[in-house]
């Protein structure tokens, strides 16, 4: 595949990123929720970068881990989108974000529990059905586990495993859950699926207690995630990576400057990957 | 295997915190920790809201606001999986709930109505506009006019006047016309006479203006249609030059 450094996409900086060059991934990533179904400013925007750019999406509402019935009228909003966009990625979180009919409109940790990995796989299997592409879960940050049973890595290998989706590697976010739980993070990367990482995210984070790290992307990238991503790059074949920066966002000159230590580090490890590797995105099921 | 009632009580009662910050003790999850949770959660309802209701945020006191945002996602269950069209959610649930706010700000709901109709229209889905003509005919012609709009009437002058100013000696029958810029997507927003709003709205839905004047002259019978006319014309004209009439359809 060719070299794929990405941005996720924020309405706070469109105008600058379009008007100017200061920042230059080869793809941007957008949240569906956030650019189906409207008009007007946003929807000139959206076809603006849309014709520059090639566009993965990062979804937040599907909810994977609700309890409840998958939302099939949204599922068919997100299948147009994909389509319209010509959407070879489609991501959403290991987490749950509706319950009890209810939207949060945020991430929730889903038990680790031998039941919910069958009732998720059945719902991951059902997306990817309906879509007609694989669907790549992201591993996700947490900060209590739930009425856990088993371990987060025996958890998230179980769904890959039975679901047959692929995998969205967050490295920071193995960073934070194993500062947060105290695990080793190389240790945890190693024991992932890692011949179904389609997608990598990298993103800044803060720590608010001792013992606790919030996963915000409001921060740069600290050195040690860093480091992970430059161990867990050595280990896998070359996939898109994506810079996601959600707040306090600086000048985009500084984003493009963390995409090229991102670049530096790929190139480094996948070069002569490149052009050998077919590209490992999403799969036709 | 079905998902077992223990793992989505698990799920509900930790969603329930959430929402309505009752820690259920059957709950297993870290106690020291799961109040980042609630917080996060209620600062992207938060945000949201205040993003759509900046005036009305600004009106209420930060620890008013935070309660009614607090009230709001404890009893209603927000149905759409777009944030955006979250605070549309909102302003329902306030207008169909009891809310002692309305003693202090009687114009409370509709200053509510204003700011989400401005959204509604901003965000709203592309209307393609009529073919139209620059030239015509005012009296006979069928006037273009911007399809992305809405005329809202309201008791107060929520778009008048800063809300924290308003008094009851303001009331009054007011009718605003809010319509999207085709080029800039920027809301547009005037304020209209009872007599123009009417004329407005007929005209926006196909009518011509002679049927209107006509229509409007039955019951003004000491008004010659020559008087409406030399009084609507003009203000016709700086709704083209503003952008809501484009043109003539024929």
């Amino acid at each position: 595949m060719k070299k794929q450094i990405g941005i996720g996409f924020r309405k706070d900086f469109a105008e600058d990123f379009l008007s100017g060059n200061s920042l230059q991934p080869t793809f941007i990533e957008l949240a569906p929720e956030n650019w189906m179904g409207i008009g007007g400013y946003w929807k000139k925007i959206l076809q603006e970068v849309a014709e520059k750019y090639p566009i993965t999406s990062h979804g937040l509402s599907l909810s994977i881990g609700s309890p409840e019935d998958i939302d099939r009228d949204f599922l068919k909003q997100v299948k147009n989108f994909i389509k319209t966009y010509n959407i070879q990625i489609y991501s959403e979180h290991l987490s749950y974000s509706k319950c009890d009919n209810a939207h949060l409109y945020d991430l929730l940790p889903i038990p680790f529990r031998e039941d919910a990995v069958h009732h998720i796989s059945k719902r991951i299997r059902e997306v990817q059905d309906f879509l007609g592409m694989k669907l790549a879960i992201e591993n996700v940050s947490y900060y209590t586990p739930v009425a856990a049973e088993m371990s987060e890595i025996e958890f998230i290998n179980a769904i890959v495993d039975e679901s047959d989706c692929n995998l969205l590697l967050d490295v920071n976010n193995v960073y934070v859950n194993a500062f947060n739980h105290q695990y080793d993070a190389k240790e945890f990367i190693q024991k992932l699926p890692l011949n179904k990482v389609a997608y990598i995210h990298m993103a800044g984070h803060e720590q608010v207690e001792p013992d606790l790290i919030i996963d915000t992307h409001g921060q740069d990238i600290i050195d040690p995630v860093y480091e992970l991503f430059d161990f867990t790059t050595q280990l896998i074949q070359p996939v898109p990576v994506l810079l996601e920066r959600d707040f306090n966002i600086p000048e985009l000159d500084h984003l493009q400057a963390e995409m090229d230590h991102l670049e530096y580090i790929t190139d480094k490890n996948w070069k002569k990957l490149y052009a050998t590797e077919k590209i490992h995105t999403a799969t036709t099921v | 295997m079905p998902l077992k009632k223990f793992t989505q009580q698990q799920q509900s009662d930790l969603a329930g915190y959430c929402r309505t910050n009752e820690l259920h003790e059957d709950l297993q999850v870290r106690r020291e920790r799961v109040h980042h949770y609630r917080r996060l959660v209620f600062n992207v309802v938060n945000d949201s809201l205040q993003s759509a209701f900046p005036l009305t945020k600004n009106l209420l006191e930060d620890k008013i606001w935070d309660q009614l945002v607090h009230q709001f996602f404890s009893a209603y269950k927000p149905q759409s999986p777009q944030v955006w069209k979250m605070p549309g959610e909102f302003y329902e649930w306030f207008s169909e709930s009891e809310q002692p706010l309305r003693g202090e700000f009687p114009f409370i709901d509709e200053l509510l109505q204003f700011e989400w109709m401005e959204v509604v229209l901003f965000m709203m889905e592309d209307i393609p506009y009529p073919e139209s003509q620059k030239e015509g005919n005012w009296m006979d012609s069928t006037i273009a006019t911007n399809p992305e709009f809405r005329i809202i009437q309201t008791n107060y002058p929520v778009h008048l006047r800063k809300a924290a100013t308003i008094q009851d000696a303001d009331k009054g029958d007011y009718f605003i016309l809010m319509f999207r810029e085709k080029d800039t997507g920027r809301i547009q927003f005037m304020d209209l006479s009872p007599f123009f709003a009417v004329v407005v709205d007929n005209i926006a839905h196909g009518a011509d203006l002679r049927s209107v004047l006509l229509a409007l002259q039955e019951q003004m019978p000491q008004t010659s249609l020559l008087e409406l006319q030399e009084n609507t014309i003009p203000l016709l004209e700086k709704l083209k030059d503003k952008g809501f009439i484009t043109g003539f359809k024929e």
